[in-house]
């Protein structure tokens, strides 16, 4: 009888300290753009070691930051975020540098960013020509400095750029550009036969960076072409 | 009754309750007391052989969850930091540098914390002045190499320079110093090994075991300060000059390496091994041997790890996973060590020397083309399988096991698929062709048994059409079993010194650049080049890649020069795949194709990476490295 007691007792004991986990599930979320401030087009990005935005939870000292990558069209989502106040910066990226902002995430938040690119990418086209993609474009620079190269890029992934790539043609440039200047850059498709296999579509992105530290290309939006 | 017992209780409790005032002073019956130990000079060497033990040495132990790997289960897979540079793919993993590789933080500080107490009991210790000196000179080059690893992993590190009395919590909290004075403690801790150690030679630290230590620590310093520029990076660590150094302490670095390294070598303790080669093929089998004994060249080692016991923490495990799938012996995961053809291509030719030398496979002498076989190219027919590696750099030969050699008496055959005579190529795919009374197999062999390239059976052959031979034992066959290898590693050997000697004088424009390049071309010579090259940063990089391949070194190369993140930019590794064209039947041809290494996906370094991150800051209270 003492012995039940005692069984009774523990199990009792054992069930009230088991508790299924209590922590809520992060429930709020933030997304946004990225949006050029003269032109209101959303700023191209790349989705590897691309921009990335820093986020810092109050409340916790020291903290280790969150950073959220940015999707290659320019726009981010993050919806399984704890709903608290942050310190949001966007980090490594490749237009002039914003200032941090305290912001409040609850479900569902937007944040954009308005932002002056390093380069804007314009009167860019992409086309077959022969055995060739050739790429036209001029180059605007919004900060002074080198542009350090330009490239085209491949891939059969639509979020090509340079970091995801299966066939490339870069060239140095190392210097301030003018901005009527038309470059050309090519792509010859046989002697990349191996990647580039003709009858395949392919996405294929112009890219430019400046020098800058720590920055990232800036790009005109990728385009598929069947090879 | 009952009474009277609570009375003798109540009686005796006084007693009871003072006889245990000391029970928290009671010393363990079954563990040794630091005074105990320290009272005898033998408790010294023990304790100091651990210590010993403990060095972040990073040779066949050291992978990517640490150093001395091979306690526990030591199953990794045969995966090694040379796989994670240009120098080699696994037969299977594409894997790359994550987070929570090469960490070295929690052994870091146990390290030093038992230097630490070594360091304050010395002074008690009942042993004459000299061996006193000598213990003080080995503990500060203990401690040298432990913060040497610690600030090439995560930049400025808290320093803790002696025991910590244990207070408050709050006490222990030591923050980190910049990067430069992590740099510096560790040249200077150098400096008071250097000024005390003897000149003996055996398997403990002598002076210049000390000096080779600061050539090297101070090439990276320099390096790191000459060429942080090209990955900068940004957050509180790089503000608080946590990581990164100046431009300007370059020089000094630079010429702590090239006076470091100058005393080793007007020592004259030591030389090259074998240091005058008759020909191509001697070169090869001296620099085979040199890194299958160390012990038969103890001109050229200064600081050797032994492993003597097999199947224990003192042995390892390369044999098993790098000797070639012909010669497994039963082991079931061989082969996987794959030199790649980038590095292959990097040794030079006697024809040309001087430069890197690419294999050239097809007649118009192009050697970017990766786009696999083609019909219509002119491919050159070689008789052999290897014949097309004939001039290359013996080093080559004594590093790599090439398709068609001899290895254990018996030849390795690595060979990806045949030509058909018409044409039409059948590669890295099992088959068979019967042509008159002869039958061809695509992998050179009819059975998995009898060949080692290119098959993916069990992850054990070459996928690069290279298999391994540097630090692999030729004399006994593989034991089928966990730590069974007992090759001892050269931590430090001399020829590292002269090239980092070298190093230092090119790229700082100081100290004699006629030895430097003396010494750059006497390793030269030592592997049968005849003419030589002179003293250029390309030169130095390239006889780096190759005299110390595989010896864990082309990782913090890549590091210090700030290289990764250009180098392994999208990268690709690639291989030679060697054919046998039936085209040319009767006569045994075979011609080479170069593509990019099958079934891998490029790989991209993130320039955070060049710093690991530091674990527990929410306990600890550091400043994190930038990005993590």
């Amino acid at each position: 009888m003492k012995k039940i007691h005692i069984y009774i007792l523990a199990v009792t004991l054992a069930f009230s300290a088991c508790k299924l986990d209590n922590l809520e599930k992060p429930a709020a979320g933030l997304s946004g753009k990225f949006i050029d401030a003269q032109t209101n087009e959303l700023v191209q990005q790349d989705i590897i070691r691309g921009t990335q935005i820093e986020l810092k939870e109050h409340g916790y000292d020291p903290v280790s930051s969150q950073f959220l990558v940015v999707k290659t069209d320019g726009t981010y989502e993050n919806s399984m975020l704890f709903a608290n106040t942050y310190t949001i910066q966007p980090v490594r990226g490749n237009f002039i540098a914003v200032e941090p902002q305290e912001f409040k995430i609850s479900p569902g938040s937007t944040l954009d960013f308005k932002v002056v690119p390093y380069i804007r990418i314009r009167e860019a086209s992409i086309t077959k020509t022969g055995n060739k993609i050739v790429a036209t474009f001029k180059i605007q620079q919004n900060i002074i400095s080198n542009v350090k190269k330009i490239g085209l890029y491949a891939h059969v992934d639509s979020r090509v750029g340079e970091p995801m790539r299966q066939a490339a043609t870069e060239r140095e440039l190392n210097a301030v550009t003018d901005a009527n200047q038309v470059y050309t850059l090519e792509i010859d498709l046989p002697s990349n036969s191996a990647v580039l296999k003709p009858g395949n579509q392919y996405y294929f992105r112009i890219g430019a960076l400046i020098d800058a530290s720590e920055a990232k290309l800036n790009y005109a939006p990728a385009v598929r072409i069947t090879i | 009754m009952k009474n009277q017992k609570i009375f003798i209780l109540m009686v005796l409790m006084p007693f009871l309750l003072s006889s245990c005032q000391k029970v928290l002073d009671l010393k363990p019956t079954d563990k040794l007391q630091p005074e105990q130990l320290f009272s005898d000079p033998e408790g010294v060497k023990v304790y100091m052989a651990n210590l010993y033990y403990q060095l972040p040495i990073e040779d066949f132990t050291f992978f990517r969850q640490g150093v001395n790997f091979n306690g526990g289960d030591p199953n990794n897979g045969g995966f090694a930091p040379a796989m994670v540079t240009d120098e080699a793919m696994h037969t299977e993993f594409g894997d790359f540098i994550g987070n929570d590789d090469f960490k070295w933080w929690e052994q870091g500080y146990k390290l030093i914390r038992e230097v630490n107490l070594m360091i304050d009991v010395i002074p008690t210790l009942a042993i004459n002045e000299a061996e006193k000196k000598a213990l003080i000179g080995e503990s500060a080059f203990i401690r040298a190499y432990a913060y040497f690893s610690l600030a090439k992993r995560y930049g400025g590190v808290p320093l803790i320079k002696g025991s910590q009395p244990y207070g408050s919590p709050e006490s222990l909290k030591v923050p980190r110093s910049t990067e430069k004075e992590t740099w510096d403690f560790v040249l200077q801790e150098c400096d008071v090994a250097i000024e005390n150690l003897g000149t003996e030679k055996g398997r403990r630290a002598n002076k210049f075991t000390a000096y080779a230590l600061k050539s090297r620590a101070a090439l990276h310093a320099a390096s790191l300060a000459k060429f942080g520029s090209r990955a900068p990076l940004t957050g509180d660590a790089v503000t608080k000059k946590l990581v990164g150094l100046d431009a300007a302490t370059a020089a000094g670095y630079y010429d702590a390496c090239i006076k470091a390294s100058q005393a080793v070598i007007a020592s004259g303790q030591y030389s090259l091994f074998r240091p005058n080669p008759a020909n191509p093929a001697e070169a090869a089998e001296n620099y085979r041997l040199l890194f299958e004994n160390p012990n038969s060249a103890p001109e050229e080692a200064i600081f050797v790890k032994g492993y003597a016991l097999p199947g224990t923490s003192l042995g390892h495990n390369y044999d098993i996973w790098y000797q070639p799938a012909q010669l497994a012996n039963g082991w079931p995961h061989p082969g996987r060590m794959n030199p790649t053809l980038d590095l292959v291509d990097t040794y030079e030719s006697y024809d040309a020397p001087g430069k890197s030398a690419p294999i050239v496979t097809t007649s118009d002498g192009i050697t970017g083309d990766y786009n696999g076989y083609s019909p219509t190219k002119n491919y050159i027919r070689y008789d052999s399988p290897n014949a097309i590696f004939a001039n290359k750099d013996a080093r080559l030969w004594g590093t790599a096991v090439l398709p068609g050699t001899l290895w254990k008496n018996t030849p390795i055959i690595i060979q990806a698929g045949y030509v058909k005579p018409n044409g039409e190529a059948v590669i890295r795919v099992k088959d068979q062709i019967t042509i008159g009374n002869n039958t061809f197999h695509t992998y050179g062999a009819a059975s998995v048994t009898q060949y080692s390239g290119f098959d993916t059976y069990g992850g054990n052959n070459t996928r690069t059409g290279f298999s391994f031979k540097k630090f692999l034992n030729q004399q006994k066959p593989v034991v089928a079993g966990w730590n069974q290898s007992t090759t001892d590693f050269m931590e430090f050997r001399y020829a590292e010194v002269l090239l980092n000697y070298a190093e230092a004088v090119v790229e700082s424009g100081t100290g004699d650049a006629v030895l430097a390049a003396k010494v750059l071309n006497d390793i030269r010579k030592r592997a049968a080049h005849t003419t030589n090259e002179p003293l250029t940063v390309e030169n130095v990089q390239r006889e780096r890649r190759v005299e110390l391949s595989f010896e864990n070194k082309r990782f913090w190369d890549l590091i210090r020069r700030r290289e990764f993140h250009t180098e392994f930019n999208n990268r690709s590794m690639h291989t030679l795949l060697p054919l046998q064209d039936l085209r040319a039947l009767p006569a045994t041809k075979y011609i080479f194709v170069r593509v990019v290494v099958p079934n891998t996906n490029p790989r991209t370094f993130e320039p955070k990476t060049y710093y690991r991150y530091i674990p527990g800051i929410g306990t600890n209270g550091l400043v994190q490295n930038p990005q993590y």
